[in-house]
């Protein structure tokens, strides 16, 4: 009784403050819709800052979250089912963060009626958008189907099937908006869209790994030999997402590192944001090569600990890298914006672009902290 | 129908700025945005230096990457090939300002001319900006140029885009763009690149022109032709 009471009490203190922060980043939310986005430290030659990289970050991995999901959901592969809706309620919370960042991004959100009466199907920004809503739209309805206990209908496994091509092709329309920019070299090309869908991989296998760990500790409910079994299965996918995402950064280290592109010498010369270490980026370093060595040592690897620390490293290094390929691409003026602007731009958040990141995260913790609480998540097939 | 372009002699551009100055006032331009622009450079060390001014503007290109990744079609073609913004559809995404070779798109960061607003005066004796604006009834700023709203909003608000339009308010009326008339050197000629007696194509083909970052097929429709160097050396049969 006396640690229900104390939990009752954590959750509400846990709920409190989420209150506050929401509560502060409706304010900032009211202040920039009113003011205007000089309130970010962006400029017209950093255009796309925090709330931007929060944004794609959030976006992808709520595609990881789905793409795993429809290993239970699409490929029938049950012994992954007790996890099935929990997936796709977070994917449903870190979408609905990533709307909230890139909302405040927008300069003017009330014009986005015209995305629908007035759509350019050339615009890699129509199409992420597009499938995105179409995205979060299918995800709420398989929700609801699954929360309705219909896990197998003909109508539940299509929100399944839909919801995972959505999954499929909206990291890779991320992507395309920086590969289909000729006039910066260094985004230019099909590399961002393969780089944005291992990301998206990558990040949604962490949280996914991360949530359900802490969940386990958190709760104290402990770890049954038959999720035990499934959580070794997702550290293999987790490990597997790490290398592919170290394979593809290393050949574009190495590719960047060998050319003589100017645009890419420069560009090369300030994607070190948060440092390097031997030449290499830090957080490559510490969200890339040391939670794939540690979880790759076979004594530490399914270590609950080492699990919750890797997969933590690798949530916040892919933050890190996302911010970094963002910043590193718009550090320099294009034409005459030189004239006005310094040679390299610097950069760091003001105190609006950080309560709007607060914003989205504090979104998403409420929304998986009241689903976990009334939503009945691990419930699987009868 | 049309299809404009100009053409800059850098041989008669002086370097005086007008085109800027008169496009500021012409499209109601707020500060910190530049439809009229240049690119300056220093080359060689003292005292063999030289300086380069090339004018720049909206390319009005003819494959416009602004075009083709706006969302919402509220940077869209004219028939004539004027590149044109409509703010009332923008949503403030920045998309062709990132994706824009040339960096000649702007984003209003917050309300336009904001500084004539204020009520603060300069100093004892004076007016202040808003009291100058209320005196001579103009919108937002005194030097307001009501034309200019005839195919766009005068001003344009916080949280869009804003660009040259090869002041395609005037073409209408058959009139140039402000910085052409504008140029005390007449460096500067705009005209239909389709029909082969204009001045345009005459230039363009008596002399080589060259295009800002032409190599990445954006096809742009400002060309530049000439070039102006007063410096001469001693021929001679090489160096050594």
């Amino acid at each position: 009784m006396n640690q229900s009471k104390a939990s009752n009490g954590l959750f509400f203190t846990w709920l409190g403050l989420l209150g506050i922060a929401i509560l502060i980043g409706l304010f900032a939310a009211f202040k920039i819709l009113t003011e205007g986005h000089h309130l970010f430290n962006a400029n017209d030659v950093l255009i796309w800052s925090l709330p931007l990289g929060a944004y794609i970050y959030l976006a992808l991995t709520s595609s990881g979250l789905t793409l795993l999901a429809a290993i239970p959901l699409v490929f029938g592969i049950k012994r992954y089912e007790p996890i099935a809706k929990r997936l796709i309620f977070l994917a449903i919370a870190a979408l609905l963060g990533g709307f909230i960042s890139i909302g405040l991004e927008l300069g003017n959100v009330f014009h986005m009626v015209y995305i629908i009466f007035s759509p350019n199907l050339s615009s890699p920004i129509w199409w992420m958008g597009a499938i995105y809503s179409l995205e979060l739209i299918v995800l709420i309805f398989k929700f609801q189907r699954i929360h309705a206990g219909d896990w197998t209908s003909t109508t539940s496994k299509t929100l399944g099937k839909i919801s995972f091509l959505c999954a499929l092709i909206a990291p890779l329309m991320i992507g395309s908006v920086f590969g289909l920019t000729e006039s910066r070299v260094t985004y230019f090309g099909p590399v961002m869209s393969i780089y944005c869908l291992f990301m998206a991989i990558l990040s949604g296998s962490a949280l996914c790994l991360f949530y359900n760990l802490v969940h386990a500790q958190v709760t104290g409910n402990g770890i049954s030999d038959e999720k035990d079994s499934l959580f070794r299965e997702l550290t293999r996918i987790f490990t597997g997402a790490l290398s592919a995402v170290i394979i593809l950064t290393l050949i574009k280290f190495f590719i960047e590192g060998s050319t003589v592109i100017p645009e890419v010498l420069n560009y090369h010369k300030y994607a070190q944001a948060f440092g390097s270490v031997a030449g290499m980026n830090t957080e490559i370093i510490l969200g890339l090569f040391l939670p794939f060595i540690l979880i790759s040592m076979p004594g530490l690897r399914y270590k609950q600990s080492t699990r919750i620390f890797t997969s933590a490293l690798v949530l916040l290094g892919t933050l890190a890298m996302h911010m970094e390929i963002l910043l590193a691409g718009q550090s320099r003026p294009v034409g005459p914006k030189a004239e006005q602007f310094p040679d390299v731009i610097s950069y760091f958040p003001s105190i609006w672009e950080w309560i709007v990141f607060t914003l989205s995260i504090a979104v998403m913790l409420l929304l998986f902290s009241l689903g976990e609480r009334f939503l009945k998540l691990e419930s699987k097939p009868a | 129908m049309p299809r404009y372009a100009m053409v800059i002699d850098l041989q008669r551009c002086v370097g005086c700025s007008a085109c800027s100055i008169s496009c500021r006032s012409e499209n109601n331009v707020p500060d910190g945005i530049y439809w009229s622009n240049k690119i300056t450079e220093t080359s060689g060390t003292f005292p063999n230096v030289r300086y380069h001014y090339i004018p720049t503007l909206c390319n009005h290109c003819e494959n416009a990457p602004c075009v083709r990744g706006c969302p919402t079609g509220a940077m869209h073609k004219l028939e004539n090939g004027i590149t044109m913004h409509n703010p009332k559809k923008c949503i403030g995404c920045k998309y062709c300002e990132f994706n824009c070779p040339y960096g000649v798109i702007y984003f209003n960061w917050t309300y336009p001319h904001k500084s004539w607003k204020n009520n603060e005066k300069v100093l004892e004796g004076t007016a202040s900006p808003k009291e100058e604006v209320a005196k001579v009834g103009g919108k937002t700023i005194p030097y307001y140029n009501p034309e200019r709203e005839d195919t766009l909003s005068g001003i344009r608000p916080k949280g869009v885009v804003e660009k040259c339009t090869f002041c395609d308010h005037l073409v209408k009326r058959g009139k140039l763009p402000r910085c052409v008339d504008a140029c005390p050197a007449d460096a500067r000629v705009f005209g239909d690149i389709d029909d082969p007696n204009s001045k345009v194509r005459q230039l363009l083909g008596k002399f080589r022109p060259f295009r800002l970052r032409e190599q990445i097929g954006t096809d742009p429709h400002v060309f530049y032709i000439r070039d102006f160097n007063p410096a001469n050396y001693q021929p001679s049969k090489g160096g050594i």
